[in-house]
């Protein structure tokens, strides 16, 4: 018999599941997506209409930075705060029910975002995963966001009340690490939200319904990016988790610092908020001002990040030494490099040292002006969200499936094979993307080939940069072929009573080296407030008093049934199928649901 | 709070590294003058753009002796005007702004890029050197034309530029024997005066006339032609200033049924 976490938590085990199983499936959609986009983007192999290209890239962003990272984190959160509190939910309806909601509400946006390739209906949502208006999607898409954040918004009130019900039993402790990173993450979310909740409740659902004439599009913008630079965060705090939780365990020693992992996310807390402005740094209507404040928090926003490559660092080396590793580098070869949970994190962490150095060229707000909206951007956060926190998500992955399945890991190759595929597969895409933005190419568009000029390169070609881009997406979709092979080989496999412990790392320095007032949550929400107050607040009043709350008289573009004839039969079979089996979740999930109602 | 000391050092050069940007940024702004897109300029109505003083006609005008402004108009999926021109050795400010959804104006390869948002007017201002060539491209997304949104700036020398606008106006018929009276007008819009030739051609025919304009102004000239030097038949003429040209035919016959006909072209 073993202690794995489907022994100790049957229920939950089973909401993990589900929500690693939507995770998955979006990312199998977002795969396919993101291929179709690269061979058409680079000219290599051609199937769609130009014009269908950016309902590709719709599906693409969506599904991936929503379904795929929110789905699997809200598995993950589950099980830090259960295995961290040694306690199962509160209510497994109230459980299911948050998951269930956040099913519905992806679904009902997916198929407003996959009906654009079909003219049987006029419903469709190509209006990317930033939905700027005037763009207009269909109400269905604006409205399956609602539920989706709306669901998230739940499962946090399940950890809270988690938390509550385990501080009332133990008052004096202090919070277990795992569960205090879920608490400051779903803290930040709650605030950041608010942004995206207004964009779309007061402004963009009732446009789109046709109660309000019009909205004054640097508003929803700029509510848009009160959310739109947090979310990474979101997704980010997880994979960081993991980092701080599980990789020193498989790394074969301890956390080395506690309190700096607590002082890192109070951090995250307080600062991912008031920063996204900074995507806005070419923004006519906002005050230069206004700009140098979000430059200036997102600089500060540097520090977790350096202290979370040290800590991490540090933590590799102790599990190295312990494993009799020596040396000043020494250590490095002792680690287990070849189990694949720890070769994709540790890879994915050195992706994310790289996207460090983009991100803070794009953090500097004037040299911004030269790659903002360009391929650069594309290759910085396919270093981010695509790598350090996705291949990050595939490689714990391979420890979470076992632990939650009660089954042994399908192929431990074919994983490491996997990881690795991953890391080379980004290389080449995210630095051709990179050297691309530098010549200028524009991101979000079907064919950076113009008539009028062309982008010339100083070293290398435009034609070896597609090249690049186009070998590396291949590889990618590979790696996904394995990682699915193995998520379906291990489901296939028999119950094993031989799994790991469920358990995660220790530490070097513990929680009684950190000082009680990182424990008080109160407060660093407080702080996180007044920031986003004092970076919000005057913006927001000053682009209300400029354009209108409602905006000026608007050209919209809805982004209806467009150029249809060119269709391909394989984009209508992806959509007719991928709608069914979208059904068929929300269908499981119901009956889940019925299922756990006594 | 227990921290190890190599892990204090590491957060001591970590904050210098970020004040150290900081200050770049800061220096960059404040010592030598890198301006950002900011909220300069007035807000307009996106559906009004053709009755508002700086956008009715999207063009380039010069405001100072090496300065120039550029009113620009980004719309689903092209730029006005096209191509921008403007001469070397110049500061040009640029005000952009949409007649629709949010657009991007971006000089392929430079740092000239700008966020171009309905209601809203970008402005920034460029120093250009030598003559080249640039691409433009509208590098927000803005709905399924959008990767044929292009346009171009030329930086042309000072020998080629010119803000001179042409226009020729001529009658479609005339009898044999009747005058042939093409109207030319030619504006100026730099500030300099310029000294230039106007030319008509027509059948075989070549008259030409030697002028100043003074900045700003507007000329009108006219060249009279004797329709029976040039015989029966249709004769298409050209006026030529500079660069500028503009052309049109007259047809020449030995008896009109109607005495209409000369009021355009």
């Amino acid at each position: 018999m073993s202690n794995a976490y489907i022994d100790q938590f049957p229920a939950e085990a089973k909401v993990i599941r589900a929500a690693f199983y939507s995770s998955f499936f979006a990312l199998a959609l977002g795969g396919v997506f993101g291929i179709i986009q690269t061979l058409h983007r680079t000219g290599y192999y051609r199937f769609i209409d130009s014009a269908d290209y950016y309902t590709v890239l719709t599906a693409h962003g969506v599904f991936l930075v929503i379904s795929f990272t929110i789905f699997f984190l809200v598995g993950i959160f589950t099980w830090a705060i259960t295995t961290s509190l040694d306690r199962g939910v509160e209510d497994l309806r109230f459980t299911w029910g948050w998951y269930g909601l956040m099913a519905v509400g992806i679904t009902l946006t997916g198929v407003a975002i996959l009906a654009g390739f079909t003219d049987a209906t006029d419903i469709s949502a190509s209006v990317l995963f930033t939905f700027y208006a005037p763009l207009q999607a269909h109400p269905l898409f604006y409205l399956g966001l609602v539920l989706f954040v709306v669901g998230t918004w739940f499962a946090g009130v399940d950890w809270f009340r988690s938390w509550w019900a385990w501080k009332a039993e133990n008052p004096d402790e202090r919070i277990p690490l795992p569960a205090f990173m879920v608490l400051t993450t779903m803290l930040m979310w709650y605030i950041a939200t608010l942004g995206v909740a207004a964009a779309i409740l007061l402004f963009l659902l009732p446009w789109s319904l046709g109660l309000i004439e019009s909205v004054n599009p640097l508003l929803t913008r700029t509510l848009f990016w009160f959310f739109g630079h947090p979310v990474v965060y979101f997704w980010l705090m997880p994979a960081y988790m993991m980092w701080y939780v599980l990789l020193p365990k498989i790394s074969g020693g301890k956390l080395f610092s506690d309190p700096l992992a607590r002082v890192v996310f109070v951090l995250f807390l307080i600062l991912s908020v008031p920063t996204g402005i900074h995507h806005q740094y070419l923004d006519p209507g906002i005050a230069e001002g206004f700009k140098f404040i979000a430059m200036t928090n997102t600089m500060f926003l540097l520090l977790p990040s350096l202290l979370t490559a040290f800590t991490v660092v540090a933590s590799m080396e102790h599990g190295a030494r312990q494993r009799g590793g020596e040396g000043y580098l020494g250590w490095l070869k002792a680690l287990p490099w070849r189990d694949p949970v720890f070769a994709g994190m540790a890879l994915a962490g050195l992706m994310f040292a790289a996207a460090g150095f983009s991100g803070m060229i794009n953090a500097g707000m004037n040299i911004n002006y030269l790659v903002h909206n360009t391929f650069w951007v594309v290759g910085h956060f396919h270093l981010t969200v695509g790598t350090a926190v996705a291949l990050t998500f595939m490689a714990v992955t391979y420890w979470f499936l076992p632990q939650v399945t009660g089954k042994q890991l399908w192929s431990r190759s074919v994983a490491l094979g996997q990881v690795v595929l991953w890391f080379v597969g980004m290389t080449f895409m995210s630095n051709a993307m990179h050297r691309g933005g530098l010549l200028g190419i524009p991101r979000r568009t079907a064919e950076p080939q113009y008539d009028g000029f062309e982008f010339e390169a100083a070293v290398g070609s435009v034609a070896e940069l597609d090249a690049q881009i186009a070998l590396g997406g291949v590889l990618l979709t590979l790696s996904l072929v394995l990682f699915f092979a193995n998520v379906v080989g291990t489901a296939l496999n028999g119950r094993s009573d031989d799994l790991p412990d469920n358990s995660y790392a220790g530490t070097l320095s513990g929680p009684e080296d950190a000082p009680q007032i990182l424990d008080n949550l109160k407060l660093w929400t407080a702080i996180a407030v007044v920031l986003v107050i004092f970076a919000y607040t005057f913006p927001l009043l000053s682009i209300i008093d400029r354009g209108g709350l409602f905006g000026p008289e608007l050209v919209e573009l809805p982004l209806s049934t467009l150029d249809l004839e060119s269709i391909s039969a394989l984009a209508l079979a992806v959509e007719q199928s991928t709608i069914a089996t979208l059904e068929t979740t929300a269908d499981t999930a119901t009956a889940v649901i019925a299922g756990v109602i006594p | 709070m227990n921290i190890h000391a190599y892990e204090k050092l590491w957060l001591v050069a970590a904050m210098l590294l970020i004040v150290g940007f900081i200050a770049t940024i800061t220096y960059g702004s404040v010592a030598l003058g890198i301006t950002m897109v900011g909220d300069q300029q007035d807000t307009v109505e996106p559906t009004e753009l053709a009755d508002d003083d700086r956008f009715d006609d999207p063009r380039v005008e010069q405001v100072g002796e090496n300065e120039y402004e550029a009113y620009v108009v980004a719309q689903t999926f092209s730029f006005q005007p096209n191509p921008i021109e403007v001469p070397e050795d110049s500061d040009v400010t640029f005000y952009v702004t949409s007649r629709d959804v949010i657009h991007s104006f971006s000089l392929v390869g430079t740092n000239v890029n700008t966020m171009v948002i309905p209601g809203e007017v970008a402005e920034m201002t460029v120093e250009f050197d030598d003559p080249a060539e640039y691409g433009v491209v509208c590098n927000e997304y803005c709905g399924p034309g959008h990767h044929d949104m292009e346009g171009e700036v030329h930086v042309v020398s000072e020998d080629e530029f010119d803000l001179t606008e042409l226009e020729a106006d001529g009658p479609d018929e005339v009898e044999t024997g009747d005058e042939i009276s093409v109207d030319v007008t030619t504006e100026n819009r730099q500030l300099e005066a310029i000294e230039t030739t106007i030319t008509l051609e027509i059948g075989d025919e070549t008259l030409t006339e030697d002028v100043t304009i003074e900045g700003g102004e507007t000329l009108e000239t006219t060249f009279t032609v004797d329709s029976a030097t040039l015989g029966e038949g249709d004769h298409d003429w050209t006026v030529t200033v500079d660069d500028h040209t503009d052309s049109g035919t007259v047809t020449v016959a030995d008896d009109l049924e109607d005495d209409g006909g000369d009021d355009d072209e």
